[in-house]
C-alpha cells in the first residue's frame, strides 16, 4: 500500500477534519442532529386553523410556563399564522428570525422555537428559560463583620441584578459577549459609561474577544487568560464574590467582568495595594481602617520574610541575635539534628500540607485535621527534636499572617514566594534575601494590569492615590477617583463642599 | 536574553558553599577577652564563652535552672602582644570560635601602662568584632575577674561587666566603648579613656576612669570627679553631684539637664584661652537637715556652681600637667581657630588657660518643701 509522505505528515501533525456531519446548514440539520438527544422535544401541533412545529429542550425550559402562557395562544382559534402568534403571546422579546446560528444558540439556552413547517427556516423564538440555581447566600470567602453579606451566585443574570440594584443609573452599561468555540459561554463586561476609561473598556473587550479557547468554566480562568503577564505569580485582577465590592469598583471607574456559571466577578484593572484592602475598611473610621491596613501590610512582610530571616541569621549572622535571645535560641537549637534550612523547610512543607488537606476535605473532617496538625504534629515534632520550638512560633505566625490577606489568590502568592526567599537566605544570608527581594521588586515594577502600572501609588508615585493606599484618609478627602485608572471623569465630588458640614449650625439649634 | 537570565539564576545556587557559614549552634561565641601583661612583650590572654545548659525540657519550665543560666567556659594562655586570642585558642575549641558577639575587652593596669597600640591596631582591622563592645582597665588581674566563679549573680561574666558599664554610663560615667576609644585614639588633639573596674570580694565595681596619652595609661581620676568630667565632656542627665559644703554636711543634686559650650580665644597663641560654659539644671536629691529651703536655693545654686567650676578647673589643670587630653580640648580649639597650628599644640596644651563658668539651676528641692 502506498503511503504518501504528505498523508503521514497529516496523520501526525494535522488531523484532518472529517466531521462534516457536525456541519449544520439548515434548521432541519439542526433538528436531525438533536434527535438523538433524549431531552429534545420536537413535535407538530395540529390545530383547526393553524399548524406549527414546536421544539425545545425540556431540561432547559420552564415547561409550566410554556403550558400556561404560550401554548394556549397557539391552540386558540384566533391564530392563523406566525405573525399572529407573535402579536398575541404576552411575552416580551419574541424574535422572528431565519438566522440559523441565533436559532441554535437560543434553542440551547432554553428558548422555544416555533415554526410553521418543519423545513421552513422562518422561526419564532420565545424566551422560556428555566432559572434554577442557588439562592443568594452569604459570602463565604470574603466575609466581613460589617456591611452587606450578599454574594454572587452562578447565574450571570442574577449577578447583574445584584450589581445593578446598587447602581440605579442609566449609565450602567454592560455588554454581552460569547466566548468559547464550543461552549459559547456568556461573558458580561460591565462598566459605568462616562466614568470608566474608554481605552480600558476597549482593551478588556478586545482581549476577551481575541481569546482562542473552546470553553470557559470560571471567571478566574478568564483572569488567567487575559492577564498582562501569564507567567507572573502575582494576580493582576481582583476576583471577588461580593457585589458591593464590584459596585464600589464600578463607581471608581473600574470594569467588572462576569462569566455565566461563575460566582466570582473580576475587577479590572487592579494595583497591588488593592489586594490587601478588605472592603470593610471603608466601613470603619479612618484611623482604625488605616491601622488595620498597616497591620495587614506588616503581616505580609512578616509572612514573607520571617522564616528566611531565621535561616539567614542562624546560618550566617549570629552577631545580630540579641543577647537575651541567644540562650533560649541556642538551647532550642542544640537538640535539632538538621541545619536551619532543612528545619524550616520541614515545617513550612508541613504547614502547606495541612492547609492543602484542610482545603480539600469536607468541613467537619477539616477541623479535626486542623487540630491534629496544629497541636499534635506541632508539639510532637518539637518534643521529638525535629524542629525547634522557636521556629514553630515563627512559622505558625507567618502562616497565620499569610491568611490575613483578604484575597485568596494573593495569599497563595505570598505563601509561595516564601520559598525562594528561604533558599536565597541559605545561599547568601541576608544579602541573599535582599537580592531575592530585588528580583521581585524588579518584576513588580515591570508588571502591568491592563497596561496600567501594577504597583502604581508607589512607582510611579501618585500622591493623590496614596490617600487610599497604605493609609485611608477620611471619605470626604477622597474627592478624586484613582489616577491609576485614568477615568473619563476624574473628580468624584466638589472638595470644598465635602468639607462643609451640612445641617443647621449649633447656634441655630440653640435658638 | 531571557535564556541568559535563566542560566544566570540557575547558576546562582552553585554559589552555595562559597561563603563560610556560622550556624548558631556550631559556633563558640567568645563574649569577653582579657589581657594581662607579663613583661617582655608577652601577655596572658583569657577568653570566656558561655556554654549553654540544655535543661532537658524545652524552655524554662521543668528544672529549676533558668533558661539564661549558662556555664562559663574559659581558656587562657601566654602569647605575644597583639596576637588574636581566638586564633591562639582555636585548637582547644570543639567548634569554630567567633568573636562576632563579643561584649567586653579587659586590660590590666600593667597592660595599659605598657600600651594598647598593638591591641587597637589588631581590633581596628578585624571587621568581625562589633565596635560597641565595652573596654575597661582592670585593677588587678583580668584573668581572675573573668574566671572567678564566686560572683553573687548568675549572669555570664561578660554581660555582667557590660551591663555594669552601660548602666553607669547613663549616670555619672561618660559614654565609653571601643568605638569611642578608637575615635579618640586615632583622632588628632585628643586622648582616649576607659573606665576602671575591680573585683571587690564577690562582686565587681566600677571605680573611676583610666586616662591615656595616646595608647598609654597615664593617670586615673576617681569616682568623685566623674560628674565634673562628664559635665565637661558631653550633654547628659541623671548624674548625681554630691556637694560637701562644710564638714559632715552634704547636698546632692541630680541633674535633669547639663550641657556644655566652649569658647576659645587666641587658639594659635602660646596660651590659648578656653572657656567652658556649663549649664546644670537639677533637683535636690538629698540634703542635710535644714540646709536648704525655698529661700536659700539661689544661694545654694551659687555655692554648687562655684564648687563645680573650681573643681573642674583643678581637674583640667591635672590633665594638662600629665599631657593628656581626654576632654578633647585640643580638638575644640582646632574647631574655633582659623589655620590652627597643630604641630605646636602638644607644647602649648599644658599652658592653655582653662576657665569654667557654671550656672546651676535648682528646679525642685523635694516634696517636703
Amino acid at each position: 500500500m502506498m503511503i504518501h509522505k504528505e498523508d503521514v505528515l497529516i496523520l501526525f501533525f494535522r488531523k484532518k477534519r472529517t466531521d462534516h456531519a457536525i456541519q449544520i446548514d439548515s434548521v432541519t440539520d439542526l433538528f436531525k442532529k438533536l434527535e438523538k438527544v433524549p431531552d429534545f422535544i420536537h413535535f407538530e401541533h395540529k390545530g383547526k386553523d393553524f399548524t406549527c412545529w414546536i421544539s425545545f429542550i425540556q431540561t432547559l425550559v420552564d415547561v409550566e410556563y410554556l403550558h400556561r402562557d404560550v401554548f394556549p395562544y397557539l391552540y386558540s382559534d384566533q391564530t392563523h399564522n406566525l405573525t399572529e402568534v407573535q402579536d398575541q403571546i404576552p411575552t416580551e422579546k419574541v424574535i422572528r428570525t431565519k438566522d440559523l446560528s441565533l436559532i441554535q444558540s437560543r434553542l440551547l439556552d432554553g428558548y422555544t422555537i416555533i415554526q410553521e413547517s418543519e423545513k421552513k427556516p422562518d422561526c419564532l423564538i420565545i424566551p422560556s428559560v428555566k432559572i434554577k440555581g442557588r439562592e443568594i447566600e452569604k459570602s463565604e470567602n470574603e466575609t466581613s463583620v460589617l456591611g452587606p453579606r450578599e454574594a454572587f451566585v452562578e447565574s450571570a443574570d442574577l449577578n447583574i441584578n445584584l450589581i445593578r440594584k446598587r447602581i440605579p443609573i442609566p449609565q450602567f452599561m454592560f455588554e454581552d459577549m460569547r466566548i468559547g468555540k464550543i461552549s459559547k459561554t456568556r461573558i458580561c463586561v460591565i462598566y459605568i459609561d462616562g466614568i470608566a476609561n474608554k481605552d480600558n473598556i476597549q482593551t478588556v473587550k478586545q482581549r476577551i474577544h481575541d481569546l482562542e479557547i473552546t470553553s470557559m468554566i470560571d471567571s478566574t480562568m478568564l483572569a488567567l487568560m487575559i492577564s498582562d503577564n501569564n507567567n507572573s505569580i502575582f494576580p493582576q485582577f481582583i476576583d471577588t464574590e461580593r457585589p458591593d465590592r464590584v459596585a464600589g469598583a464600578l463607581y471608581e471607574g473600574k470594569i467588572a467582568v462576569i462569566v455565566d456559571g461563575s460566582p466570582n466577578a473580576l475587577i479590572l484593572p487592579a494595583s497591588i495595594i488593592e489586594f490587601f484592602v478588605a472592603f470593610d475598611d471603608y466601613f470603619l473610621v479612618w484611623p482604625i481602617a488605616t491601622a488595620y491596613r498597616l497591620l495587614r501590610l506588616f503581616a505580609v512582610a512578616f509572612s514573607v520574610i520571617s522564616s528566611s530571616v531565621y535561616v539567614a541569621i542562624l546560618t550566617y549572622h549570629y552577631q545580630l541575635i540579641p543577647d537575651n535571645l541567644i540562650p533560649s535560641l541556642f538551647t532550642s537549637r542544640t537538640t535539632i539534628p538538621y541545619a536551619p534550612l532543612s528545619e524550616v523547610l520541614v515545617l513550612e512543607i508541613m504547614i502547606e500540607l495541612l492547609r492543602e488537606a484542610v482545603a480539600r476535605l469536607p468541613t467537619k473532617v477539616g477541623q479535626t485535621i486542623g487540630i491534629v496538625g496544629g497541636i499534635v504534629v506541632g508539639t510532637a515534632s518539637v518534643q521529638a527534636g525535629i524542629v525547634s520550638n522557636f521556629l514553630l512560633i515563627i512559622i505558625a505566625l507567618s502562616a497565620l499572617s499569610a491568611f490575613i490577606t483578604p484575597n485568596y489568590r494573593m495569599a497563595a502568592t505570598i505563601r509561595f514566594i516564601r520559598f525562594p526567599f528561604i533558599l536565597s537566605a541559605q545561599i547568601l544570608g541576608l544579602l541573599g534575601i535582599s537580592l531575592c527581594f530585588l528580583i521581585f521588586v524588579n518584576h513588580l515594577t515591570r508588571l502591568t494590569s491592563l497596561g496600567r502600572p501594577y504597583i502604581e501609588p508607589i512607582y510611579p508615585t501618585r500622591i493623590s492615590d496614596l490617600k487610599d493606599a497604605f493609609i485611608r484618609l477620611p471619605l470626604n478627602f477622597q474627592n478624586m477617583r484613582p489616577l491609576f485608572l485614568r477615568p473619563s471623569d476624574s473628580k468624584r465630588f466638589n472638595n470644598q463642599r465635602a468639607h462643609e458640614k451640612v445641617g443647621p449650625k449649633h447656634s441655630e439649634l440653640d435658638d | 536574553m531571557k535564556v541568559k537570565m535563566l542560566i544566570l539564576f540557575a547558576l546562582f545556587p552553585l554559589l552555595c558553599g562559597c561563603i563560610p557559614t556560622n550556624t548558631l549552634d556550631q559556633t563558640l561565641m567568645v563574649e569577653g577577652e582579657g589581657f594581662d601583661y607579663i613583661g617582655h612583650g608577652k601577655v596572658m590572654g583569657t577568653v570566656v564563652m558561655p556554654s549553654f545548659i540544655d535543661t532537658g525540657t524545652q524552655g524554662s519550665q521543668g528544672t529549676g535552672i533558668p533558661a539564661t543560666a549558662s556555664m562559663i567556659r574559659n581558656l587562657s594562655g601566654v602569647t605575644y602582644d597583639g596576637k588574636s586570642l581566638v586564633d591562639k585558642f582555636q585548637s582547644q575549641g570543639q567548634e569554630v570560635m567567633r568573636v562576632g558577639s563579643m561584649k567586653v575587652m579587659l586590660f590590666n593596669k600593667k597592660m595599659a601602662e605598657h600600651g594598647l597600640s598593638r591591641q587597637m591596631s589588631f581590633r581596628n582591622r578585624d571587621p568581625d568584632v562589633p565596635s560597641a563592645i565595652s573596654v575597661a582597665v582592670v585593677e588587678g588581674s583580668t584573668k581572675k575577674i573573668l574566671t572567678a566563679t564566686d560572683y553573687q549573680t548568675q549572669i555570664p561574666i561578660a554581660r555582667y561587666i557590660q551591663h555594669m558599664i552601660a548602666q553607669n554610663s547613663q549616670q555619672n560615667y561618660p559614654t565609653t566603648n571601643l568605638r569611642y576609644f578608637l575615635d579618640s585614639y586615632y583622632g588628632d588633639y585628643m586622648d582616649p579613656f576607659m573606665p576602671i573596674i575591680l573585683k571587690n570580694g564577690d562582686h565587681l565595681e566600677i571605680d573611676g576612669l583610666a586616662l591615656f596619652r595616646k595608647a598609654k595609661y597615664v593617670m586615673r581620676i576617681g569616682e568623685n570627679k566623674m560628674f565634673l568630667f562628664k559635665m565637661l565632656y558631653e550633654k547628659f542627665n541623671q548624674g548625681v553631684y554630691d556637694y560637701q559644703f562644710s564638714s559632715g554636711k552634704h547636698v546632692a543634686i541630680r541633674n535633669v539637664q547639663a550641657s556644655v559650650k566652649y569658647h576659645v580665644v587666641g587658639g594659635n597663641s602660646a596660651s590659648p584661652k578656653i572657656i567652658a560654659l556649663v549649664n546644670v539644671k537639677g533637683y535636690i536629691r538629698q540634703a542635710s537637715p535644714k540646709t536648704i529651703n525655698t529661700k536659700s536655693t539661689s544661694a545654694m545654686e551659687r555655692k554648687i556652681a562655684e564648687s563645680l567650676s573650681t573643681n573642674a578647673e583643678k581637674m583640667v589643670c591635672q590633665f594638662q600637667k600629665r599631657g593628656t587630653d581626654p576632654l578633647r580640648l585640643g580638638d575644640t580649639v582646632r574647631s574655633f581657630t582659623h589655620h590652627f597650628d597643630g604641630k605646636t599644640w602638644d607644647e602649648r596644651y599644658p599652658n592653655a588657660d582653662f576657665h569654667c563658668r557654671v550656672q546651676v539651676k535648682i528646679v525642685q528641692t523635694g516634696i517636703s518643701s
